[in-house]
């Protein structure tokens, strides 16, 4: 019996092993309908199925893709698309201008629901000029769209199959992507194949498979045995081991989400800046991230992460009670001054742990904090409420740039007409930082843009509305016979340039 | 008999509308708003509005319940606000799975209990009776959580017997089947033992001694048939447990069973999955606890369903 249940054992591990990369990640897809793929493990299928008209590179840059070229008129209020010739879906019927204008006005479409429809609020509407030639009517100018045209959910899938498959799409999804979908065993696998007709280079492992394995020590077991050649966010507590084990790599990239814990701006205590930066050193995110985070992380230096198209360091709040203490004084605070910390609990990495340690640290400068936590919904719900039903003093949230764009990871949170219930939680205004991101948004030069960002960052950094924290780590093991597999800030892991050694 | 089994799949019908309501009442009354789960924390307004529209979100409670049990007596279970797959099919691509590890857990719990228990009890006080009952101690208190992944670092990495987790080959179901089946294995041996042991030191069988039987004749058609009725209810609730309750082992081992789908939609405040998923399980437990009373008959020809 053993010998019997081995060989099977074998037999399964054998062929997987032929020339399959198999990916262990959390969970299945949810679906592979780009527009309604919001988890990392549907975007991340859906991206190697069907390709976006900009590409966001890891390093944060902003290249060309489906789209050739473009070039904005009208002030701004018009993007001209020049597209890629010669590139067809998977089954067969031409990528172009139809295809492109039928995709976008799906995305928009109320009927679709889109959980991410606000990457074009700002689309009037899209025109046919050419086969290969596409106008973006804009209702403002809107320097941003390009790199919400990078966004995994704006993947251009096959028209025809759409309109023939209806409902049907998600579990069969067509595009232009180096892969093509072969099967979904739901709960099980989802097999690609190599796409031999792909336009450009051509991707050297023909063959993939993602797995979910919600569990992540039986993610580790996978990538452990060789079951898997790659397992996507690993546990703390087994990365040591891993690193020991010579037939693996582990792989730690940054993420595009920032942790922080804002300040309501405009009540006091923290409607004085000085108290806000006295917190700020009164924290030490070093001892965080070794101790609470187990160094899966990285201390912010600016209010965005790095891999962020305008992301540039603007400054670190170095660990100084005394200095902290000093600040609360001219702010004429007496301690201990009693506030409550909102913190989630199991929503980010060690997020109610990081809070408690905080709750330590402030205490050491005459800070008496009381957490307080709620389940997510509800906590979502509080951190939301207009300024005048708003009881939070400070609370813990942490932001994904979905975009890869500064904007989106500033205008929302960052610009007076964002007060909650929008995302600009902190209730915080800075006219010159309101007219920095408007600014940002209009101009068309990515120079010019990133020079925006950063004298906004700067001065953000100075005002002090969080406490900034630190931003995510992802841990991913590879298997050293891999070569090139890719996982990129935005949470997708990408297996078009891996190889086998 | 059959009169019998009617009228309780009738009175099951008042049961399955209270499951119905409290699930529908549970999943709402929790704090928090369901289409911004939905709609991602990145959402707009307009978005909002878009997904409160598309699920009901937007009509009043009563009117939400009408909506969905009349949508329910037409044998639509709605759609799934994440997937946007017909419920019903997300319940028939998940649920055959759990049934299959469910079946295999409570095979092994038999095969293995059974057997255990009636060892133990032939030999009371012996050495095999006290590791039986050590071994059955441990195997109640053992949390799930724990023994699976200990399986998974002994059988697979270390030993390499078994593949790690998920679905595929016979050899993908017996980490999860034991591991599922443990806690059912050691109950049913438990149970086997003390009700053999009751039997066995009942008049009948000092009777059947007495007349000259053959010991095995004595245990296996006289007493074991008596033993088996309690076990054979409590191997039937540990089923029902099992279909469940296999939410921890199906996490585990990444089986692709109604317990994966069920945890996924819960977080994610997917209403019409966790309904169905929920009414789902309720009605295979009416339908397995209806099957062991119907098996009662089978087994003691005393009991009558008139």
């Amino acid at each position: 019996m053993r010998r019997v249940l081995l060989a099977l054992a074998l037999l399964a591990l054998g062929s997987a092993l032929a020339q399959r990369l198999v990916v262990a990640q959390g969970t299945d897809p949810i679906t592979l309908d780009a527009p309604l793929a919001q988890d990392s493990p549907s975007a991340t299928v859906v991206t190697h199925i069907s390709e976006t008209l900009f590409e966001l590179t890891p390093e944060g840059r902003i290249v060309p893709h489906l789209a050739e070229g473009f070039s904005f008129a009208d002030g701004g209020r018009t993007l001209v698309l020049r597209l890629r010739r010669g590139v067809t879906f998977h089954d067969g019927t031409p990528f172009n201008a139809e295809a492109v204008k039928f995709n976008l006005d799906r995305f928009v479409s109320r009927e679709l629901a889109s959980p991410f429809a606000f990457l074009l609020s700002e689309l009037e509407r899209v025109e046919v000029v050419d086969s290969h030639t596409v106008r973006l009517r804009l209702k403002n100018p809107f320097a941003p769209i390009l790199a919400h045209l990078t966004h995994s959910s704006l993947a251009m899938q096959s028209p025809a199959a759409i309109q023939r498959l209806g409902a049907q799409y998600r579990d069969n999804p067509v595009g232009t992507g180096p892969y093509r979908f072969q099967a979904w065993q739901k709960g099980q696998f989802v097999d690609l194949v190599r796409n031999e007709n792909y336009w450009g280079e051509k991707p050297p492992i023909p063959q993939v498979r993602f797995v979910p394995v919600p569990e992540g020590t039986t993610r580790v077991a996978l990538v452990e045995t060789g079951q898997a050649h790659v397992a996507v966010r690993i546990p703390p507590q087994d990365i040591a081991r891993l690193q020991a084990n010579r037939a693996l790599e582990v792989v730690r990239t940054p993420s595009l989400r920032t942790i922080y814990i804002y300040f309501n701006t405009q009540r006091p205590p923290f409607n004085d800046p000085r108290v806000r930066q006295a917190l700020n050193h009164a924290v030490n995110r070093e001892e965080i991230l070794q101790f609470v985070l187990g160094g899966i992380g990285r201390v912010s230096d600016a209010p965005i992460a790095p891999g962020i198209f305008g992301y540039t360091a603007v400054g670190r709040y170095e660990y100084n009670p005394q200095r902290a203490q000093e600040l609360l004084r001219q702010a004429g605070v007496s301690t201990p001054l009693r506030v409550t910390l909102h913190c989630p609990t199991g929503r980010y990495f060690q997020d109610i742990q990081t809070c408690e340690a905080i709750q330590g640290q402030l205490r050491r400068v005459g800070v008496e904090a009381t957490i307080q936590t709620l389940e997510w919904g509800a906590y979502l719900q509080e951190t939301q409420r207009p300024l005048a039903e708003n009881r939070i003093q400070m609370a813990m949230l942490g932001w994904g740039t979905v975009t890869g764009d500064a904007d989106y990871g500033l205008y929302p949170l960052f610009h007076s007409s964002q007060w909650a219930p929008g995302f600009n939680r902190a209730f915080y205004r800075n006219p010159q930082v309101d007219q920095l991101l408007s600014q940002a948004r209009i101009s068309t030069l990515p120079q010019g843009r990133q020079q925006l960002y950063r004298e906004a960052m700067a001065q953000i950094w100075r005002d002090a509305p969080w406490l900034f924290l630190h931003s995510e780590l992802q841990v991913t093991a590879i298997r050293q016979e891999v070569q090139g597999f890719l996982v990129h800030p935005t949470e997708r892991y990408l297996a078009y340039r891996a190889r086998f050694r | 008999m059959l009169t019998y089994a009617i009228r309780r799949l009738l009175i099951a019908i008042p049961t399955l509308f209270g499951v119905v309501l409290l699930v529908f009442l549970m999943v709402r009354l929790a704090p928090g708003d369901p289409a911004v789960l939905l709609a991602g924390e990145f959402a707009t307004p307009e978005t909002l509005e878009a997904i409160r529209a598309r699920y009901g979100l937007d009509r009043p409670l009563p009117e939400q319940f009408l909506l969905y049990l009349g949508a329910l007596l037409r044998g639509d279970l709605g759609e799934s606000a994440r997937s946007r797959r017909p419920v019903l099919e997300e319940l028939k691509t998940y649920f055959p799975n759990t049934l299959e590890l469910a079946v295999a857990a409570i095979l092994v719990a038999l095969l293995t209990g059974i057997p255990l228990g009636i060892l133990a009890a032939l030999r009371p006080g012996s050495g095999l009776d006290l590791g039986v009952m050590t071994l059955a101690l441990l195997g109640v208190s053992m949390p799930v959580f724990w023994f699976g992944l200990l399986a998974i670092l002994i059988f697979s990495v270390n030993l390499g017997w078994f593949p790690v987790a998920g679905k595929g080959t016979l050899a993908h179901l017996v980490l999860p089947a034991v591991t599922l089946g443990v806690n059912a294995t050691a109950l049913l041996a438990r149970m086997t033992r003390g009700t053999l042991l009751e039997v066995l030191s009942q008049d009948y069988i000092r009777t059947a001694r007495a007349k000259g039987l053959r010991e095995r004749v004595v245990v296996f058609k006289h007493a074991l048939r008596n033993a088996m009725i309690p076990v054979v209810t409590v191997a039937g609730l540990e089923f029902g447990t099992l279909l469940a309750g296999a939410v921890i082992t199906e996490t585990i081992f990444a089986w692709p069973g109604l317990g994966q789908l069920l945890v996924g939609s819960i977080l994610a405040r997917d209403y019409p999955v966790v309904q169905g998923a929920v009414l789902l399980v309720a009605l295979s437990f009416i339908l397995v606890n209806l099957l062991v009373d119907l098996l009662y008959a089978g087994i003691d020809p005393r009991v009558r369903y008139d």
